[in-house]
């Protein structure tokens, strides 16, 4: 049974289309990324399965009910981007409330709010009020307020936004554990480097429709490429290759480095036999793969540029684009 | 439940949080306070009785029960030998009276042919002006005419008053007066005017018409609402009044100074301090974080009003009662209508903080909130002042006298029946208060409520919990139906 799924979903701000008919699914234990650039659409869709906004058209299911049942966001935690914490509270008082209204039990609170503090590394400061935390530690205490009630699904909008490198690498190390207790996890992100590193699967929301899904591997894998190297001072059989029907290339200057391209229904296989038989010692073989980075900026590249420049103004005045 | 006690606590932490509360509760403090320095320091009982018994020539017609009050000047009262008696005091009170004159006969007014003096009328034996005021204190109150309060213009505020003037009792009716109802009328009298029980026993020997006397048993001394004080504050520093009844300073102190002026002031603060909490609530960026909780908007935005009013009902139970502790305690009056000021207040405050909630939630802007609501507020003032114009020149309207403008009781009859029920609230806090400390003589003169019947409590407080309703379920609809 899927975690999340939508199926046409629809929303209009008004005027503007925010979602034009999303279907996607997310099953039980990944850490799931929708990539997109700001405006897109990715902070809109969690809030319709949260039920924070109403949906226009189409359908969404959350934990197998229908998005924006109250109960249901009883096994959901939310870190919200651009979140503004009580400064009232402090960062132990925030989450004894938030967790009160969980249905956390006063036992668990007292021996999980500073564990959870703990895990995000805020625990030294709980007891001062948020108004003088930074904007790093402001970040780690909404992500440890999205864990604390241990829940099935958690979804993060932009959870690195404000944190810095060593603080990244550290939240990254923190979703990896929560995946591994069996949590599933919905990324908003637009740090593609970063999601590439973690996400099992990845889909790329462009202007509102899903443009790219698929797992990380999938989408960052070039099939049919391969760079193949040999041992130092061996030379590459161009002209065999090219006989056995394999588009080749250098990738240097000096030709240590090649490239083959396959055929159609062609295997590397054959090329790897015939430069064993020929005595050679292959010393590198790599299926090449291009960056999440590269499949995004060709979704985007790719989109008309009339198009693209009508809908950054449309964005702008829907007041998305910050 | 524990949602609810949650946002609860949570708005209590955001009251708590800036400085405006601590202002608030200094400003709170301050005030029980100054109420504390006051100190009231009863007449010794000579002087007490004998300013009560000069109190005596004001009558209130059908047994005390009316609400006319009507002077007879023609008695003149004389308390001796007061001696302490179990709880209260035992005297002697001597009446002289003005016997009755008949006027001189007509014949002989004309019959000027001598110079003699004309002859003086001639008493009419049975008939004095003591029969003449008991008759009138067990008959019904006359023609209302209205009085300059003149003398009493200090505590009175220079308003005018109706007193009413009861037909004069023929002889016949003054001789029939008999000697028990005349003692009904001495107690009556200790009790209207002092708010002390009393009986009264008429004493005949060595005593002759038209002079009376009583030896007259009181339960209760200087802790009576109608024994004269010295009420002094600032710890002595400053004499507000000398011969003024307890239950007069107390009065004026709690329905003027505190009902009338504090508690405007009192909700005014409130309006500002709370018109921030529920656009705060669902700024952007914060409201996610609420309403992604497994909790419904409907019940997050009522815990959150509750929370509001939970918040000022501490508030004035801390100031009123504070008050009233200090006030009971420096005066030994303990008056508990006071107290009702303290629901009184947070019902108030619901009226307004409800219309606060649906500006806030219509437009998220604690200003446009805060300004709305006060407005409002000036409305149900100004609406509150329309129909105590209109109720209190009903009351005090005598037979040939013009009512008030016909548009005017239609205006007020109107915008009476749309908004809260704020000023019949007033007038039942204000009735309550004169019943807690003012002697039935007294009440008339210094409480315009007092003219007043009690305002239906059903319908004060029916329409006004259907205004609050109204308002909180516009603001729930509106709360639901936006994206966020
Ligand atoms: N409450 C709103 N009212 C009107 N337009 C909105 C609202 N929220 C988002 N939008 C618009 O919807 C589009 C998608 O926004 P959003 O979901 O925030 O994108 P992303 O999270 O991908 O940056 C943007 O063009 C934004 O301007
Ligand atoms: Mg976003």
């Amino acid at each position: 049974m899927p975690v999340i799924e939508t199926r046409g979903l629809r929303k209009s701000y008004g005027g503007l289309q925010a979602l034009k008919g999303v279907t996607l699914t997310v099953e039980r234990g990944q850490i799931y990324g929708l990539l997109g650039q700001n405006g897109a659409g990715k902070t809109t869709l969690i809030k319709i399965l949260l039920g924070i906004t109403k949906l226009t058209d189409g359908d969404a299911r959350l934990l197998d009910a229908p998005a924006g049942t109250a109960a249901v966001r009883a096994r959901v935690g939310y870190l919200p981007e651009d979140h503004q914490f009580p400064g009232y509270h402090s960062g132990y008082s925030l989450m004894d409330f938030y967790g009160q209204l969980y249905g956390v039990s006063r036992d668990d609170r007292r021996r999980k709010i500073p564990a959870t503090l703990e895990l995000v590394g805020i625990a030294g400061r709980m007891h001062s009020k948020i108004k003088t935390y930074s904007k790093g530690m402001k970040q780690r205490l909404g992500i440890a307020q999205a864990l604390l009630h241990d829940p099935d699904v958690i979804f993060l909008d932009e959870p690195t936004d404000g944190v810095d490198p060593v603080g990244r690498k550290e939240i990254r190390a923190l979703m990896a554990a929560l995946k591994e207790k069996g949590h599933t996890i919905f990324l908003n992100s637009h740090l593609l480097g970063e999601v590439e590193l973690i996400c099992d699967r990845v889909a790329i929301l462009q202007r509102g429709e899903l443009v790219r899904e698929g797992t990380t591997a999938e989408l960052t894998a070039q099939k049919g490429v391969f760079e193949i190297g040999l041992a130092p001072g061996q030379t590459f059989p161009e002209a065999a290759a090219k006989a056995l029907g394999y588009a080749v290339r250098p990738l240097n200057p000096a030709a240590t480095l090649w490239e083959a391209g396959l055929g159609d229904g062609q295997s590397i296989d054959p090329l790897v036999r015939s430069l064993v038989e020929k005595g050679l010692s292959l010393r590198h073989l790599v299926e090449k793969k291009v960056t999440l980075e590269d499949v995004f900026m060709s979704v985007v590249e790719g989109a008309e540029p009339g198009t693209d420049r009508r809908d950054r103004k449309a964005t702008a005045v829907g007041g998305g684009n910050r | 439940m524990t949602q609810f006690v949650a946002i609860l606590r949570d708005s209590f932490r955001e009251a708590v949080d800036g400085f405006v509360i601590y202002a608030m509760l200094g400003l709170s403090a301050l005030t029980i306070v100054i109420v504390g320095s006051m100190s009231f320091t009863p007449a010794p009982p000579d002087e007490a009785f004998d300013t009560i018994a000069q109190r005596f020539n004001a009558i209130i017609p059908e047994r005390g029960r009316s609400r006319a009050l009507s002077f007879n000047a023609g008695n003149s009262f004389k308390v001796s030998g007061v001696a302490p008696e179990g709880g209260g005091y035992r005297l002697r009170l001597t009446v002289t009276a003005q016997p009755l004159k008949a006027a001189p006969e007509a014949e002989h007014k004309q019959d000027g042919k001598d110079d003699k003096t004309p002859p003086g009328p001639k008493d009419v034996p049975g008939a004095d002006s003591f029969r003449a005021a008991v008759a009138q204190w067990a008959g019904a109150p006359g023609k209302a005419v209205e009085l300059d309060a003149g003398g009493k213009a200090g505590k009175n505020g220079g308003r005018k008053v109706k007193v009413s003037t009861p037909t004069e009792p023929t002889p016949e009716e003054q001789k029939a007066i008999p000697t028990g109802e005349m003692e009904a009328f001495i107690a009556s009298q200790f009790d209207t005017q002092a708010g002390m029980t009393a009986t009264a026993t008429r004493v005949t020997d060595g005593v002759a018409e038209p002079t009376y006397a009583f030896d007259v048993v009181t339960a209760g001394g200087s802790g009576v609402r109608g024994w004269p004080h010295t009420t002094k504050i600032f710890f002595g520093a400053a004499t507000l009044s000398k011969q003024a009844p307890l239950g007069v300073s107390l009065y004026v102190l709690e329905d003027w100074v505190v009902n009338g002026f504090g508690a405007g002031v009192a909700l005014l603060i409130s309006v500002i301090l709370t018109a921030f909490y529920v656009p705060n609530m669902i700024r952007k960026g914060s409201v996610d974080l609420l309403i992604s909780k497994p909790i419904g908007r409907t019940p997050l935005l009522l815990y959150k009003y509750v929370g509001g009013l939970t918040f000022i009902f501490l508030v004035s139970a801390f100031t009123v009662g504070g008050m009233w502790a200090v006030l009971g305690a420096r005066s030994g009056f303990w008056d508990p209508t006071f107290l009702v000021l303290i629901p009184v207040l947070t019902f108030a405050f619901a009226i307004l903080y409800s219309v606060s909630v649906l500006v806030g939630v219509l437009t998220r802007n604690p200003i446009v909130a805060m300004l709305a609501t006060i407005a409002f507020m000036f409305l149900l003032w100004l609406a509150g002042k329309g129909k105590a114009f209109v109720e209190l020149t009903e009351a005090t309207r005598g037979a040939g006298d013009e009512g008030p403008p016909g548009w005017l009781v239609t205006l007020v009859g109107v915008t009476n029946t749309v908004l809260p029920r704020y000023r019949d609230l007033d007038t039942i806090t204000s009735k309550l208060i004169t019943d807690g400390t003012l002697t039935a003589a007294e009440a008339p003169l210094f409480s315009p409520a007092a003219l007043l019947d009690y305002p239906s409590w059903g319908a004060t407080f029916g329409m006004s919990f259907a205004f609050i309703a109204v308002m909180l379920a516009l603001a729930c609809w509106a709360f639901n139906r936006r994206d966020g």
